[in-house]
């Protein structure tokens, strides 16, 4: 691969998110992620990158990078979509959703699409419990109450290129409290 | 003087030292078992083993009193969980309840030691570390006697190359982190770092990184389970075949303290040896290869050169007749001797003393230094172990050139353990016109070029003394029996299992690993009683206790003080480095 490199624009708010911690360690996250969402992955030539840029050792923004799941180490898909298999979702059909996508897409769990578009990945809970089945589509927007329908829609329409509005969820239960707590 | 109860034992401790529960625990000699902490590093408290139960005694807010129960005792407020003693600060009236005296602390550290177990794999037999593991150790005394882990375990890369000398089984790594807080923290090299999470992390150099860190080798002394081996000494021996001596690293001028490992009388590894005044607990990875030069390539028996350049072993009878036959053909202004800066103390001074008697001009020697080769922490410029020691004993330090001038001067030259030639300070056509004589443990290019070579004991043979860069004398303990020495009398030595019980009949007992080399001042005797001088050692203690009467500067330093205050600081600073 040719020499990577952070452009001008990109140095500077490396700068800014630098000022922002008491250390330039302390901006590792924050710059990896700004490295992924320039290579959509920060395999170890881009770490290498970060670790020089940074100044930092490279061993360290290795490490770094290892423990997030969220740092793409391998180049994904251009959407990736985790969906959610843990408890909650899993008792209302985690898997259907999983399996199915499996199925429509053509690919195992862990694995991109040859057309380079998608990627599946099985994760553990995303904190969206309550409108569960769910996936999340590259570190982003969660998609909620989750059907086959639905699926198929949101593959659609993310192969034209629209990503998932978000979606802001009412949770009633908690408004009836909140409501009674005012009154 | 603030107080704490460990075990309703009272002990007193000072404040100022701000220390932590367990360093202070194990101070008193008294143990909780654990594996990340380290005394000279940080304290991350993260593999949970030094669980004990902590609670401080109630005192009325008003009057500033103990709060008693019935019994007329101090109440005391537990903490609500078992608090990890290596990261726990002493507070005055603490009341600590270690695994001796809890059940519940002795259940806590079981099951943690059950968790960490949960992945490790129970390879004991074929593991490098069996014998001196921490884990296994632990796991004997505190452990559980079985898994309830019935499913498989967690697999991870396995006899990874991390860097030239260190090789890694990430199954066995318990995550203690203590190598990557050595890189970060000790040699700062920040080459190692922990990857991945949960039951699959394990430690490894960032990208296309190697881990060829000058004191790697640390990384796995620290390590307390078998996951970073030294890829030198891997497979090569148990630890309980091996017998332990305290001795002294004679590959540069800092002399870290080390232990050598020996079976059957060969040196097989070289750890670090605490000493907080020099290297605390660490040393070079380059100190750990001296051990090839004990056993390889010494000088075995006299040689003699007969024709030409080709050497021949002589008997010690035709050694000592040639040498004195040399000794009384020439004047004694016409025999220059050089003493040498990786020779010890003692060594030095009888060698000077036994030609001095002859009528030679004292000893010169020149310094080993390469300077910019050193590291400002335990490696230095110089190269030798007792350069401070020849000045000591006032050998006549000169530069290279000076050297060069005498011998080229000279009919017969006499030079003690230090290779000449092959640190280019001489020339092997330098020695061409003289009757060379060296005392020599190695063969180096100066042995090849000498006319005779009488072979003496190096460092792990002998007992001698040696001073280093920072003028601290330390002396080391003979390891290696030679042809003349026997472990079993000489009560210097020490006795592995495998000397202890075997017989010269077992098949790990061999006479080939022993030298036939004598220490110098025993060579000297010999030639001393065949030229009728008096002059007669019978040990380099008798060498010491002669020169420490003789030197104020030695004046009241003995073995005894060496080895009780593991060495002794002389009086002198480092002088300018001469190149």
């Amino acid at each position: 691969m040719a020499d990577l490199s952070f452009t001008e624009e990109e140095l500077e708010e490396i700068e800014r998110l630098k000022d922002k911690f008491p250390t330039a360690k302390a901006a590792t996250l924050r710059v990896l992620w700004l490295a992924q969402n320039k290579y959509g992955h920060v395999k170890d030539e881009v770490q290498r990158l970060v670790a020089e840029t940074l100044d930092l050792p490279k061993a360290h923004v290795h490490g770094v990078a290892r423990f997030y799941t969220q740092y793409y180490k391998e180049e994904k898909g251009k959407f990736v979509l985790d969906v959610c298999t843990c408890l909650s979702c899993q008792l209302c059909g985690g898997y259907d959703i999983l399996h199915h996508l499996e199925d429509e897409l053509d690919i195992e769990a862990g694995e991109t699409t040859d057309d380079g578009m998608f990627t599946i990945n099985e994760v553990e809970c995303l904190g969206a419990c309550g409108y569960a089945p769910m996936l999340q589509v590259t570190n982003g927007v969660y998609v909620n109450n989750l059907t086959k329908e639905k699926v198929d829609k949101l593959i659609k329409n993310l192969r034209n290129g629209n990503m998932p509005e978000f979606e802001s969820m009412a949770m009633p239960e908690l408004e009836k409290r909140n409501q009674a707590a005012s009154e | 003087m603030p107080e704490v109860f460990i075990d309703g034992k009272r002990y007193e401790y000072d404040e100022e030292k701000d220390e932590m529960l367990l360093q202070f625990i194990m101070d008193q000699g008294l143990e909780v078992p654990f594996f990340c902490y380290h005394p000279s590093m940080s304290i991350p408290a993260n593999c949970r083993q030094c669980m004990v139960k902590v609670g401080t005694p109630v005192k009325d807010r008003e009057t500033g009193e103990f709060e008693l129960d019935e019994d007329g005792e101090r109440k005391i407020r537990w903490f609500p969980k078992f608090q990890t003693s290596c990261s726990t600060r002493l507070q005055d009236g603490m009341v600590v309840l270690t695994q001796e005296s809890s059940e519940e602390v002795a259940r806590a550290q079981k099951d943690n030691l059950e968790f960490i177990l949960i992945n490790h794999p129970l390879d004991c037999p074929i593991c490098d570390q069996a014998g001196e593991c921490p884990l296994q150790i632990q796991t004997y005394k505190y452990g559980p006697e079985g898994s309830r882990f019935e499913v498989k375990k967690v697999h991870k890369p396995k006899h990874v190359d991390l860097g030239p000398r260190v090789t890694l089984d990430a199954e066995r790594c318990i995550n203690c982190t203590r190598c990557v807080r050595f890189t970060e923290e000790i040699s700062e090299t920040h080459q190692l770092t922990i990857v991945d999470r949960g039951d699959s992390n394990y430690p490894t150099t960032g990208p296309g990184e190697t881990f060829d860190d000058p004191y790697s080798l640390n990384t796995v002394d620290i390590c307390p389970v078998g996951a970073l081996t030294s890829t030198d000494f891997r497979f090569k021996a148990r630890v309980w075949e091996m017998n332990q001596t305290p001795s002294i690293d004679i590959t540069n001028g800092k002399g870290c303290n080390v232990d050598l490992w020996t079976r059957d009388n060969e040196v097989l590894r070289i750890t670090p040896r605490q000493n907080e005044e020099v290297n605390d607990y660490w040393m070079p990875d380059v100190g750990r290869t001296a051990y090839e030069r004990f056993n390889e390539n010494r000088v075995d028996r006299p040689s003699i050169k007969l024709d030409g350049d080709n050497q021949s072993n002589t008997s010690w009878n035709n050694a000592i007749e040639t040498f004195a036959e040399i000794l009384e053909a020439h004047d004694s202004s016409d025999i220059t001797i050089i003493g040498s800066p990786h020779a010890s103390v003692e060594e030095n001074y009888v060698f000077n003393k036994f030609f001095n008697l002859l009528g030679t001009s004292n000893a010169k020697f020149t310094p080993h230094i390469i300077p910019g080769s050193g590291d400002g922490f335990l490696i230095t410029d110089d190269q030798a172990p007792n350069t401070n020691g020849c000045r000591v004993i006032n050998l006549d330090e000169t530069d290279n050139d000076t050297i060069k001038a005498t011998v080229s001067g000279a009919k017969v030259v006499i030079i003690l353990s230090d290779d000449l030639i092959g640190r280019e300070v001489l020339s092997s056509s330098d020695l061409n016109d003289s009757y060379t004589i060296s005392f020599a443990t190695n063969n180096t290019d100066t042995t090849k070029a000498s006319d005779l070579v009488i072979p003496i004991t190096c460092v792990a043979e002998h007992t001698a003394s040696y001073v280093n860069v920072d003028g601290r004398i330390q002396r080391s303990y003979p390891a290696k029996e030679t042809k003349y020495t026997n472990r079993r009398l000489n009560l210097e030595m020490s006795e592995g299992r495998l000397d202890r019980f075997g017989t010269n009949f077992d098949n790990w007992v061999s006479e080939e690993n022993k030298v036939d080399c004598l220490p110098v001042w025993d060579f000297l005797n010999k030639l001393g009683d065949r030229l009728g001088l008096d002059f007669e050692y019978n040990h380099s203690r008798e060498i010491f206790s002669e020169l420490s009467d003789s030197l104020d500067i030695l004046n009241d330093v003995s073995y005894e003080r060496m080895d009780n205050e593991k060495g002794v600081q002389l009086p002198i600073k480092q002088e300018e480095v001469k190149a």
